[in-house]
């Protein structure tokens, strides 16, 4: 069941990220958001030209009085809880986020009266002077605004300082008494402290690296009050020093902000879910000692325990996410080198903002980037994608472990580290230039190799050597000590920079439909294979209400916003409207039986009673009403009213049904539909008529014969037989019989049921003698009176009384057996159904459409005639099956009233039509009717003979007295 | 290399099955006779090669390894596409995983070669034979009947075995037996019964050198392990 839920689920959700991914057209605060690394909150406030200068407590006074500051001119924006400047000319050069909260003081600068300035100081000692440049008025504007957040700002200032104290940065600068304020505590950090960072850090100049980053931390500020040039990438690139790097990390992918704006976060939802457990839990459980299970700390409780925190707070925040493999060996390498915390609100930016749909449960953004991914290598390596697709090799094998586990499980890790570094600071594009990047540099021997194995085994010893020299040859000394892993950075980063953020996002939207249609189809081919057995229901079916279920499950869905792949009652009934000739949403009328009879299947399909059915239960219930068994079919609907499950159903129960029939069968009473009952008494009549014309023909032509006497060659050149071209059918009449037909079922079934219930616990002498010879309609009334509702003597129907009251009928039997089957419309696929065509007009077309079966009735007509006369006509309309004979349809559907006495074609014997009917009844009603009704119950055939008759002795008199005012139905055949 | 002159199959496997049932490490232990406690899990799939001998014949498997997580079950087809062989292991702790293996029967019969070769797994033998005296099984851990997978099998037609990728038991002899199902009358060039496969038999003899170097030790080691 979890399997199949999960599944749904699924689906759902691929419905949703598919939406919400199609509508890509990013906002201009989105953008913005997305280009500073800002949380969802931030909206652009307002924006200024401006100059600005940055000024440390180490900045030589000089300058500042010499007015030699370096300055650079930008863009100031304000935000919600941030001020962001960048240069006009090169984000590089000179750009910040300043955390609001992080700015201690606000000065008007004193300058001339054109020029506007403020001075901004930072916690850290750092001094922004900005120059506002532009409209004085719209200068004061933006400080005005600027000044209303920072009163905002004021309550979250009281974080600054447990944040700072998380900050490996803080910590470092008051290390070497460089901090304004006091930092004594080293923060928590990553593993790594404890358990010795991967790498040898002296091969790494780890030292020469922090103190690189100390002086830039003093020139520029740090973490929340940032400011970035040249120097903060060239440091990045070159690697991040170990004690730094987590600090850097988020503070990059911008999951810092995260952080502080929600402190304590991470630890609530721990404590919220302590105990619960989870498919997510279960899944992570497996993976807990199988990541990064070389480093020293995964072999340990603690790294163990931390590594299960994280992943299992993500699993509570995300659920839709949950927990994927490759995100544990993701958050094993960020806890080296983060705290736990830290790692969480950086796994968060990862699955959102750097790789989303990776992890989902449809893992879509994986498949669409290795899309992506082969398009890239498709445009820029065309003679190694072509080598790759003619041997048939795999490239995902090799490349989606790249992307899902950002390089970490397929190089050494001090490698991966350095990827990783970059990935926080560029994004994802990154990936795709390294991955790219890999296959260049091995391109050559790549294009010698033709099977998988071969492919793999030369990318997995080119990752084992990275270390090695890139150019072991070269006479060169400075080439020979490239190593192949800095020619790999090389590679990436400068060949391939032509790989933007643009271009990437230009081949996922290309790629999109066809790997959302294929995990589309994906997921409901496994749902449809994991269906219980139906024996009723085609692949065919399963599929059609597969697409039915969630088409309309769905739409609502979206609308709702939700992701249930439930269906409750009201979507239910336009399921069952959708699918079957009897619920009709927009009838007034049967809106009460109708719903009465709905929610009874529907309660009796919501096996799980959750007030709303699965695809399952519908597959299952639908299975169920269709089935094709007769005596099977009758126990499951007589299931629907014995709702305790004793196996009896009392007087109250028996109206229902009764009702319920009566609901179910208003299509034939209606007219709407045509039983085979009434099919076959048009088959008939349109033979009849054939015969007819047949005769009639023939007899003209005796006659001519007969006239043109002693003319001998006159025999040869006769006249061919004219087969008529139009037939008029009695449209009215017929579907008048049947619903007198299905009427009379009815009042018949709920006589019968009270007839032969059985009496509750001591029997009773019966009410009602059954040998009483009043008439049948008396009697009716006096066992609906007597027996229904006498609360004094209880009966109930037990299932074989069901069947056999059922099968005493032949309308209701051939119901059960075949006319109700017929009514759901489950083999039809989804868009291709317009019910409004059901009608009358179709079942003339599907008549005649098979001409045999006419051909055949004429036939058999004939041979009980003079076979002769009637050979050819009979062979003429064989040859006419299936191509030539069709109805008029349009004459059937605009039928007025104006053509109500224009009979064309030859005018209808209404007796040979009423004889046919009488034929219809009485020869098939006794004969399939009792041999089951034997079978059932011998004591009450006889019974049930009389009924028939009468019922069609009835039938025939109301037709022979209305029979010429009826509509003729016209059936033209064409020859 | 006693086997250069024989005719070799090329047989393309692939392994399914729930996530950590031990899929990995029944590869690991058959190509490099190896066992790691804790194998990192399987991220998207693997692909290995291990060459053996069946009497006159010399099977190379080529191995495809998946992730069992069921998030990567939409990339399984993309794998098991034209597989002659499919292992379908689960965890004879874990019952839920033998659930799962009957869908992946299921999805193989249904999506995969018509003929293809499937043999069923329950792995992890040594966690209810161990630490017991009389040698009998310490039923307590056992979650699936050995019944359970015997019945499975004969329903759907399947090799059936119980294994340790830990202690090796069994391990050999499931490779050993789809090994002995591969049709053998064919020569390697239409071993794959596709014109690709075709293609890559022949290669795989120009490139034997490289693929040998990577396994020389593993694959006499097998060697003296497998021939039957
Ligand atoms: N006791 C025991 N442990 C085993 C056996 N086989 C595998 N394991 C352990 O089970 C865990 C999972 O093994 P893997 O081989 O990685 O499982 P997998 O099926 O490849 O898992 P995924 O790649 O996640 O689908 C590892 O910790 C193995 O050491 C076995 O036969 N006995
Ligand atoms: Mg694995």
């Amino acid at each position: 069941m979890s399997f199949l839920g999960n599944l749904k689920d699924k689906v759902s959700q691929a419905i949703l990220e598919k939406s919400s991914a199609n509508s890509k057209k990013l906002t201009k605060d989105e953008s913005f958001r997305l280009e500073y690394n800002l949380p969802d909150t931030e909206t652009i406030i307002d924006e200024s030209a401006a100059e600005i200068s940055i000024v440390s407590p180490y900045t030589s006074k000089n300058s500042i009085s010499d007015n030699t500051l370096p300055f650079f001119s930008g863009k100031i924006y304000l935000t919600q809880r941030f001020l962001v400047f960048r240069d006009v000319y090169d984000k590089r050069t000179c750009s910040f986020v300043l955390h609001i909260s992080s700015i201690k003081k606000v000065e008007r600068v004193p300058s001339n009266s054109y020029i506007f300035a403020l001075s901004i100081t930072a916690y850290s000692g750092l001094q922004y002077i900005i120059q506002y440049v532009g409209i004085r008025s719209r200068s004061e504007q933006f400080s005005h605004k600027f000044k209303i957040m920072l009163k905002e700002n004021l309550p979250n200032v009281k974080h600054l300082r447990p944040f700072l104290e998380t900050c490996y940065s803080e910590y470092l600068l008051s290390k070497n008494h460089c901090n304004v304020e006091e930092f004594q505590n080293q923060p928590a950090g990553g593993l790594g402290l404890k358990f010795k960072f991967p790498g040898d850090a002296r091969k790494l100049k780890d030292k020469s690296k922090m103190r690189l980053w100390f002086e830039y931390f003093k020139a520029h500020g740090r973490n929340i009050t940032l400011s970035r040039d040249q120097m903060f990438y060239k440091l990045i690139r070159v690697g991040l020093p170990n004690r730094l790097r987590g600090e850097i990390w988020e503070l990059c992918c911008g999951s810092m902000y995260l952080r502080l704006d929600n402190k304590d976060e991470y630890s609530s939802i721990l404590k919220l879910n302590e105990g619960k457990h989870s498919l997510a839990i279960d899944e992570i459980e497996k993976d807990l000692n199988r990541s990064l299970p070389e480093f020293p700390a995964y072999q340990t409780e603690e790294g163990i325990n931390r590594l299960r925190r994280v992943l299992t707070a993500y699993s509570w925040k995300n659920t839709e996410v949950g927990y994927c493999q490759a995100m544990n060996i993701v958050v094993a390498a960020l806890l080296i080198y983060m705290s736990e915390e830290q790692a969480f609100w950086c796994l968060s930016i990862i699955c959102d903002r750097l790789v989303p749909g990776y992890y989902s449960k449809t893992m879509y953004g994986t498949l669409l980037d290795q899309k992506v991914y082969e398009s890239l290598v498709q445009k820029t390596m065309p003679l190694l994608w072509e080598h790759i697709t003619k041997n048939d090799i795999q490239l995902s094998v090799v490349s989606l472990p790249w992307f899902l586990s950002l390089f970490l499980s397929s190089m050494p890790l001090v490698f991966a580290f350095r990827i990783v570094d970059v990935f926080f600071l560029n994004g994802p594009k990154t990936l795709f230039q390294v991955a790219l990047a890999i296959l260049r540099i091995n391109g050559e021997e790549l294009l010698r190799t033709e099977d998988d194995g071969t492919f793999i085994s030369i990318l997995k010893d080119y990752f084992s050597t990275l270390d090695d020299s890139a150019h072991p040859n070269s006479p060169n000394e400075h080439y020979r000590s490239i190593t192949k892993f800095q020619e790999l950075l090389v590679v990436s980063f400068k060949e391939f920079a032509i790989v933007t953020d643009e271009m990437v996002e230009n081949f996922r939207a290309r790629n999109k439909n066809e790997v959302f249609q294929g995990i589309e189809n994906f997921i409901k081919r496994t749902q449809l294979r994991n269906f219980p057995r139906t024996r009723n229901l085609t692949p065919e079916n399963l599929s059609n209400i597969y697409d039915r279920f969630y088409q309309i499950v769905q739409s609502s869905d979206v609308k709702m916003g939700g992701g249930t792949s439930l269906m409750d009652f009201e979507l239910y009934k336009v399921f069952m409207s959708e699918i079957t000739d009897w619920v009709n949403l927009n009838n007034q009328y049967e809106d009460k039986n109708q719903d009465a009879f709905l929610k009874r299947l529907f309660n009796n399909w919501d096996v799980e009673k959750r007030n709303a059915l699965t695809l399952e239960n519908i597959v299952v219930g639908l299975n169920k009403l269709v089935e094709i068994d007769l005596m099977e079919g009758l126990s499951n609907f007589f299931e629907l009213y014995d709702v305790d499950g004793n196996g009896k159903v009392n007087k109250e129960g028996m109206l229902l049904i009764s009702e319920d029939l009566l609901y179910l069968t208003t299509p034939w009473r209606d007219g709407f539909k045509l039983d085979s009952i009434t099919n076959k008494a048009i088959e008939s009549a349109i033979a009849d008529e054939i015969i007819k014309q047949q005769q009639l023909a023939e007899k003209i032509n005796k006659e001519r014969e007969d006239n043109a006497n002693g003319n001998s060659s006159s025999n040869e050149n006769l006249p061919e037989i004219k087969i008529p071209t139009e037939i008029d059918i009695d449209r009215e009449k017929l579907e008048r019989q049947q619903s007198e037909r299905y009427l009379s079922a009815a009042s018949m079934f709920i006589q019968r049921s009270f007839e032969y219930a059985q009496p509750e616990e001591n029997p009773e002498v019966p009410l009602i003698d059954l040998d009483d010879n009043g008439d049948e309609a008396d009697r009716m009334t006096k066992l609906m009176a007597n027996a229904a509702l006498d609360p004094t003597h209880p009966k109930y129907l037990n299932l074989p009384t069901f069947r056999m009251v059922i099968l005493a009928d032949e309308t209701y039997e051939l119901f059960f057996s075949e006319t109700f089957r017929d009514s759901f419309h489950i083999d039809s696929k989804i868009n291709s159904l317009n019910k409004n065509s059901r009608n009358l007009r179709d079942m003339f077309d599907g008549l005649l459409a098979d001409g045999r079966r006419v051909a055949n009735e004429v036939r058999r007509r004939m041979d009980t005639q003079s076979a002769s006369s009637a050979a050819s006509v009979s062979s003429r309309v064989q040859q006419n099956d299936n191509t030539s004979i069709k109805s008029r349809s349009h004459t059937i559907s605009s039928f007025n009233d104006e053509e109500d006495d224009d009979f064309r074609g030859t005018p209808l014997e209404e007796d040979l039509l009423d004889n046919a009917e009488a034929q219809v009844l009485s020869e098939i009603v006794p004969s399939e009717g009792r041999d089951k009704l034997e079978l059932a119950n011998n004591s009450i055939v006889d019974h049930d003979v009389k009924i028939l008759e009468s019922f069609s002795n009835e039938n025939k008199n109301s037709t022979t007295t209305n029979g010429k005012k009826n509509d003729p139905a016209i059936i033209e055949f064409e020859t | 290399m006693s086997s250069a002159n024989k005719p070799t199959t090329a047989v393309k496997l692939v392994l399914l099955g729930e996530a950590a049932v031990g899929k990995s490490s029944l590869v690991l232990r058959f190509v490099s006779n190896d066992f790691q406690e804790n194998k990192e899990p399987t991220i998207g799939a693997a692909f290995l090669t291990q060459r053996c001998t069946i009497g006159d014949k010399t099977i190379k498997f080529e191995i495809w390894d998946t992730a069992g997580q069921e998030r990567f079950a939409s990339l399984a087809p993309m794998y098991y596409r034209n597989a002659q062989a499919a292992l379908v292991v689960y965890d004879i702790t874990k019952p839920a995983s033998f659930i799962k293996a009957r869908h992946w029967v299921k999805e193989l019969h249904e999506q995969a070669s018509k003929d293809i070769i499937i043999a069923l797994c329950g792995n992890k033998y040594d966690l209810i034979s161990k630490n017991n005296e009389e040698g009998e099984e310490i039923e307590s851990n056992r979650k699936v009947s050995i019944e359970e997978g015997q019945n499975l099998a004969e329903e759907e037609n399947l090799l059936f075995f119980e294994t340790s990728a830990k202690t090796a038991y069994n391990v050999n002899e499931v490779f050993m037996a789809i090994g002995n199902k591969i049709p053998s009358g064919k020569k390697k060039n239409n071993d794959g019964g596709l014109g690709l496969s075709a293609g890559r038999g022949d290669n795989d003899d120009n490139n034997n050198g490289r693929v040998d170097l990577n396994a020389p030790i593993d694959a006499g080691a097998n060697n003296a392990n497998c021939a039957c």
